[in-house]
């Protein structure tokens, strides 16, 4: 049954490709009139995974840097695309110390003792960043995407998605491909008077509830108001939702360029529609950050795999199955981002360039295996931020992960200062 | 999840304060004492690492000769937790340095792994400070329950668990996102309370008759036949045409591109003389009509199907069978009943009348019962000790919501237990049958007839909600006079406010709105709802707010009181009469709260308490991280995972309704189980259906947490037991006495890999690097005390292993057995030989249980992670428990008693 479907989405996956009409066709064609931009603009996009990889056969051998490094077996699947990205190795976060935290520190760097009087502490995500500036002129300032199973069986640790908002509190994200694909492209066939109605009625929803807000803090003390603040802000955010949408009026979103996803897809096809729904937010400028927070557990049960992913990463001890597991988990991941790859390098922006020559990809996790939390498996791809690629880059060990997040920050132009931990950018990544 | 205050060894003797405060109520005022790391230490400390990294050295620019054992800021931490770190990994001391000595070092591990836990907690205290709460996932779902009557869906929200327990309110956040996302989920339970409060009077009734399956499978045998028939004459014209002479080169061409006579006949067309399949009236609708010829020629599972009819009663039921055929052809697995669309949503009440077969096994005499036969969970698994001729009536409470909406949704089903719980698994029962019998699945169950009720709400109390609206719902009702609406309004936010009357001016808001909906042209009814789904999404609504000046600490009002005990022991708002004594003051009565706490834990709302608790508590979620092998296990199907972990909650509300000693959990001489898994550990005497307590024979290993099926299910992987996470979880939650958390960045052991080796030999290995035995030479004997339980709870006296081929295929040829020898000695305590010996080590030690347990109570019920500072209070609690034999009741009491849970 399996097979059958795994074609049928394949099918239907490549047809939607050979599909895509070149973005000057499609919403894009309005940016272009509205701004009509000298060139395609910058992208970001993190793609990040529970439970690490299989560290024996996953890396290139470190003793052989530069470009002539021969592909290791769990990066097989990427080996066409050998020239357009690099493996950086040498990279960590400094405070990560939770051995099942994949994702929670991967872009901000963040000490989770850090606050005095508090157990847990997080700082702003490097995807976030990038969202303050490119997220101006766009429908969506970000786009987050979370695939991921609740609590400690998903390898990726607290949070809702990848993103951590400026006061470092986790930002929610679009569950699966349907909800994603939703968010992205239903079409408000309301009237636009009517519409502006629904604006003004959903405005008057967020007096309400401030209203009752106001009267709730007077009398709180410090450490409640400062809770409450995540109230306002939410409120904030939704008003900030409602001026983009009000400024979006009239304009209808673009038109998906992909069929309805059917619901209830899991692991492996639901990672694949994912990957396609990102290629057409990007398409259609719908958004230029987006972040993946990818299901692990569900990608084993969808290859047949039994071992439970936690056991997976410990398959040192007993190797086997464990093992075996562990390394058709690694080839799947690779060649799914493969598949995502080939789709970036096939869609085209306005000016005949490629979506890939234009954005900065990092795909990786906190978590190298088991409990390891140095050396964080990182692939970055991308022709947008300059980033030295074709590359087996073995950085000085131990170099901060928020190294290369600024790196790439700096490369698409945004002057961040430091981000997280940060000491300095690395000039071995930069072509 | 929760870890515990760390012993105080690794405090700063702070002996004369700790006293001084003992026994009193007030919380200590004095400064805490910092962690430190023992100061043993400091000799290895300076001969290994300060000879490197001192003032003039500072190797890898650090420095440790200046760093104070005594761990007082964030800065220190991330000193030490660096030094942990590098030691952790194997990178200090250098390999071509002098090495500490192997335990020295362990024992420096082990205390510094400690002290950084007693550090981060301590520098993570809160002191004493309960941050406002809002409302977490499931008290989001029950106060909407208790409002307006109706359950949903709120799975969509965060879960709220991740760090610590979900009502430390510090951890519980807010985002646009998920206002929006309350706003919807009230609206849908709007729309719920008001389908119900429309449908209140409604009886509905059906009654569905078993054997209405008879004539279907009849028919279905007699079609087999005959298609059968039809397909060898087919098959036998086709072979005489391709046997003619003049065929001959056409037929050897085809022979040499197909691979069988199944295939080769699919080209009949091909072959000059062949009759068509459709001549031999198989039609396959557009598809290759032999496909169909063949198929029949097999007549799949006809003499299973023939079976069936073979038995006595199916004139008057319907068997419990297997899957043969695709079910929407041929059902014999299960029976099936839909709900008609028509019916509204509300309270159920499914009843079926069954019996089991002559002879067959007790272990297959249980009924499974559930929504969505293709992919619904199992909702109960229930005995049936009636017979065909003396069948009985079992009775299945339902709720049928709104987001019962589709086929699968609305239909029920009844299945043998476990027969069908996967494909997987049910292939696998059926062919073993075969194996056995040639057939298939032996019957062991009848079903006579089914029966679904919608049960009436009318009698029933009106939900508050509802009731303090008091005014037409009906979405065509006439659009209310403002100042009606606006006092229903009111009267609602009152009680959705828990109370609290909302301000005029929110109240002006809301009747705006109204008004501004309606002239958008909503119905009174829908904007109505929409404004009632602005109230529930309001902050009065959405927190628990204590205000209170940030000078002082002052004491909770007795309207915070009830939410805060409410919300402790219900997970839900206080009611009428916890409202009335708030109202009245008597509430802040000790004789009062004490009474209405022995009340709130006799109500059937704190199943809610006990389920999220223990849940978190003892860290249940590892049950449903993996799936159990079921070709190793096939007894842990579905219904028995579903009855082992009730067993956990269950034993504990029967344990807290009856106030038994906590001591119970250690050992006990009886178990709270249902026939399901009575039926699993062999044992007899459960009179009812659901659980209840059974006394033990002496020398059952059962009785007690150690004994429970769930816990030892959730130390493995549902294929091996793992007695390092046994070990692990014992020191956790029993012992009072958690390992660190699992390091990062420690060499793996790849050393044993593929080996064929006894669980003790390969636990052996984990005492050769100080590293691994600073934690493991504590864990790894509890472990295997436990080693007579299999992964699944079963006991077992032998145990084996075998190595895994290239394939990643068990290999046979290496297997090795072992009898099982659950004999260790504790790290610094007492040698046992068998699980018994050291349950009562285990059992000795319930003043260590009673701690962890009285730390999780109070950091779940006032919500925030504990600090020195709470010592006092502990210490409180314990000896108030102690003093009545460890009663379950007296630590929820001396909680509610104790001054942190009346301050704020």
């Amino acid at each position: 049954m399996n097979t059958r479907l795994t074609r049928r989405h394949f099918l239907r996956s490549s047809t939607a490709l050979i599909a895509l009409p070149v973005l000057e066709s499609l919403g894009f064609r309005r940016f272009a009139s509205a701004a009509a931009p000298a060139a395609p603009p910058k992208r970001l996009v993190f793609l990040s995974f529970g439970w690490g990889i299989t560290n024996e056969t996953w890396y290139p051998d470190i003793n052989q840097p530069g470009a002539g490094y021969a592909i290791s077996p769990g990066l097989k699947p990427l080996e066409r695309h050998k020239g357009d990205f690099s493996i950086v190795q040498g990279l960590w976060n400094k405070y990560s110390s939770d051995g099942h935290w994949g994702s929670t520190m991967w872009l901000t760097g963040a000490n989770r003792y850090a606050q005095p009087g508090q157990t847990f502490h997080n700082s702003i995500s490097a995807d976030q960043v990038a969202a303050a500036k490119f997220g101006l002129n766009t429908r969506f300032a970000s786009l987050q995407l979370n695939g991921s199973e609740d609590g400690d069986r998903s390898g990726h640790g607290p949070g809702l998605s990848l993103a951590w908002d400026v006061s470092g509190k986790p930002i929610g994200g679009q569950k699966g491909p349907l909800e994603a694909y939703h968010r992205l492209f239903s079409r408000d066939d309301t009237p636009i008077e009517k519409q502006k109605t629904m604006l003004a009625q959903k405005r008057s929803v967020l007096d309400t509830v401030l209203e009752n807000a106001n009267s709730l803090k007077r009398g709180l003390g410090q450490t409640d108001t400062a809770k409450l603040d995540e109230y306002f802000q939410g409120i904030r955010d939704i008003e900030t939702r409602l001026s983009k949408d009000e400024q979006w009026i009239g304009v209808p979103p673009a038109a998906a360029p992909l069929p309805e996803p059917k619901p209830g897809l899991a692991g492996r096809e639901e990672i694949r529609l994912m990957y396609d729904i990102m290629v057409a937010a990007m398409q259609t400028d719908s958004t230029r950050v987006l972040t993946y927070r990818q299901p692990t557990s569900t990608l084993l049960t969808s290859l047949d795999i039994k071992v439970a992913p936690h056991d997976m990463s410990h398959y040192h001890s007993t190797m086997g199955e464990k093992l075996d597991a562990s390394q058709r988990r690694d080839l799947a991941q690779s060649e799914l981002l493969a598949g995502f790859i080939d789709k970036l390098k096939a869609t085209k922006e306005a000016d005949g360039s490629r979506l890939f020559d234009n954005l900065a990809l990092a795909y990786g996790s906190n978590i190298r295996t088991e409990h390891n939390l140095d050396n964080c498996p990182t692939l970055l791809t991308g022709g947008g931020a300059g980033i030295k690629l074709g590359h087996n880059i073995v950085v000085s060990k131990d170099t901060p992960l928020c190294n290369a997040w600024l790196t790439l920050l700096h490369g698409l132009g945004i002057e961040a200062e430091r981000h997280g931990d940060s000491s300095g950018m690395i000039k071995e990544l930069v072509a | 999840m929760i870890s515990p205050l760390s012993p105080s060894k690794y405090f700063l003797s702070a002996a004369a304060v700790l006293l001084s405060a003992l026994g009193h109520t007030a919380t200590a005022e004095t400064s805490a004492p910092h962690p430190m790391m023992p100061e043993k230490h400091r000799a290895l400390f300076k001969e290994n690492c300060q000879r490197c990294h001192n003032e003039e050295k500072q190797k890898g620019h650090f420095r440790v000769d200046d760093l104070p054992f005594t761990i007082t800021s964030v800065e220190v931490a991330e000193k030490w937790q660096k030094i942990l770190n590098a030691m952790n990994s194997g990178d200090m001391p250098p390999d071509d340095e002098k090495q500490p000595e192997k335990t020295a070092k362990a024992d420096f591990l082990d205390d510094l792994a400690h002290t950084m836990v007693a550090a981060r907690r301590d520098l993570g205290d809160q002191n004493g400070i309960i941050t406002m709460r809002r409302l977490n996932r499931r008290e989001y779902g029950n106060t909407l329950r208790d409002l307006l009557g109706v359950e949903i869906n709120v799975s969509e929200l965060p879960s709220d668990t991740g760090v610590g327990f979900d009502t430390a309110g510090i951890n519980l956040f807010m985002s646009g996102n998920q206002l929006e996302q309350y706003q919807s989920l009230g609206m849908e339970a709007l729309n719920e309370a008001f389908a119900r409060h429309a449908a209140a009077g409604e009886q509905r009734k059906l009654h569905y008759e078993a054997e209405e399956f008879t004539p279907v499978i009849q028919k279905f045998v007699a079609y087999q036949i005959d298609a059968r028939e039809r397909a060898e004459r087919w098959v036998k014209a086709v072979d005489e045409a391709a046997a003619r002479p003049e065929n001959a080169e056409i037929v050897a061409q085809l022979r040499k591109t197909v691979k069988n006579d199944t295939l080769f006949r699919r080209e009949w067309e091909k072959i000059p003389g062949a009759p068509s399949p459709r001549s031999f009236g198989f039609d396959k609708k557009g598809e290759n009509d032999a496909d169909l010829a063949n198929d029949s020629l097999k007549a799949g599972w006809l003499e299973y199907h023939q079976y069936y009819l073979r038995q006595p009663a199916v004139d008057r039921g319907a068997y419990l069978g297997t899957e043969t055929r695709h079910p929407a052809e041929l059902n014999p697995k299960s029976v099936n009943v839909l709900v008609p669309f028509s019916w509204p949503a509300g309270n159920y009440i499914v009843r079926v009348r069954a019996g089991v077969t002559k002879d067959s096994p007790p272990d297959r005499h249980f009924l499974d019962f559930g929504i969505n036969a293709r992919q619904g969970p199992v909702l109960a698994s229930r005995e049936i000790t009636g017979t065909i001729d003396d069948p009985q009536i079992v009775e299945f409470p339902l709720t049928m919501t709104r987001g019962n909406s589709d086929h699968d949704t609305r239909t029920i089903y009844f299945r043998e237990k476990g027969a069908w719980d996967t494909n997987e698994e049910g292939i696998r029962r059926r062919s073993e049958a075969v194996k056995r019998n040639g057939i298939g699945p032996e019957l062991a169950l009848w079903i006579d007839w089914v029966e679904v009720e919608r049960v009436p709400d009318a009698g029933k109390p009106v939900p508050p909600g509802i009731a303090a609206l008091s005014i037409p719902l009906e979405d065509n009702a006439p659009a209310l006079p403002a100042p009606e609406l606006r006092a229903a309004l009111e009267r609602f936010a009152t009680e959705a406010f828990r109370g609290v009357p909302p301000a005029t001016k929110y109240l002006d808001r809301l009747v705006d709105l109204y008004e501004s909906s309606r002239k958008m042209g909503d119905k009174p009814g829908l904007a109505l709802k929409e404004t009632l789904s602005v109230i529930l999404a309001s902050p009065a609504f959405l927190y628990l707010a204590e205000p209170a000046s940030d000078e002082k600490r002052s004491p909770l009002t007795a309207a915070e009181l009830s939410a805060r005990l409410s919300y402790f022991l219900w997970s839900a708002p206080p009611d009428d009469t916890l409202r009335a004594l708030a109202k009245n003051g008597d509430l802040l009565k000790p004789e009062v709260l004490a009474a209405q706490t022995e009340r709130l834990l006799d109500d059937s709302r704190a199943d809610s308490f006990v389920h999220a608790f223990v849940h978190q508590w003892l860290g249940m979620d590892r049950f449903d991280f993996f799936e159990v092998n079921r070709a190793a296990y096939p007894r842990f199907d579905n219904g028995t995972k579903l009855s082992a972990r009730e067993e956990v909650y269950a034993t504990i509300a029967y344990q807290l309704r009856h106030n038994c000693s906590l001591r119970d959990l250690l050992k006990s001489d009886y178990v709270v189980v249902d026939r399901v898994l009575a039926n699993y550990y062999g044992l007899t005497g459960v009179q009812g259906q659901g659980f209840e307590k059974v006394t033990l024979p002496p020398d059952s290993p059962r009785g007690g947490l150690l004994g429970m099926a769930a816990v030892l299910f959730m130390g493995g992987n549902g294929d091996r037991t793992s007695p390092v996470e046994r070990g692990a979880w014992v020191l956790r939650k029993v012992l009072h006495d958690p390992p660190p958390p699992a390091p990062a960045n420690v060499p793996a052991l790849t050393r044993l890999a593929g080996k064929v080796l006894t669980t003790e030999e390969r636990l052996r290995a984990h005492q050769e690097d100080p590293q691994c035995a600073s934690c493991h030479r504590k864990i790894d004997p509890i472990g295997f005390a436990l080693e007579n339980f299999d992964a699944a709870g079963q006991w077992r006296t032998e145990d084996s292993y075998q190595a895994i081929d290239a394939k990643g295929k068990p290999d046979p040829k290496t297997k090795k057995t072992w009898t099982i020898q659950a004999a260790a000695t504790l790290h610094k305590g007492p040698a046992f030989h068998d699980f018994p010996e050291f349950r009562d080590i285990v059992c000795a030690r319930s003043h260590d249980f009673a701690r962890g347990f009285s730390e999780a109570l109070l950091e779940y019920a006032i919500g925030r992670p504990l600090g020195f500072r709470d010592e006092p209070v502990l210490t409180d609690i314990i000896h108030q428990a102690e003093g009545k034999n460890l009663a379950m009741r007296e630590f929820i009491l001396a909680v509610v008693r104790s001054p942190e849970f009346h301050t704020k």
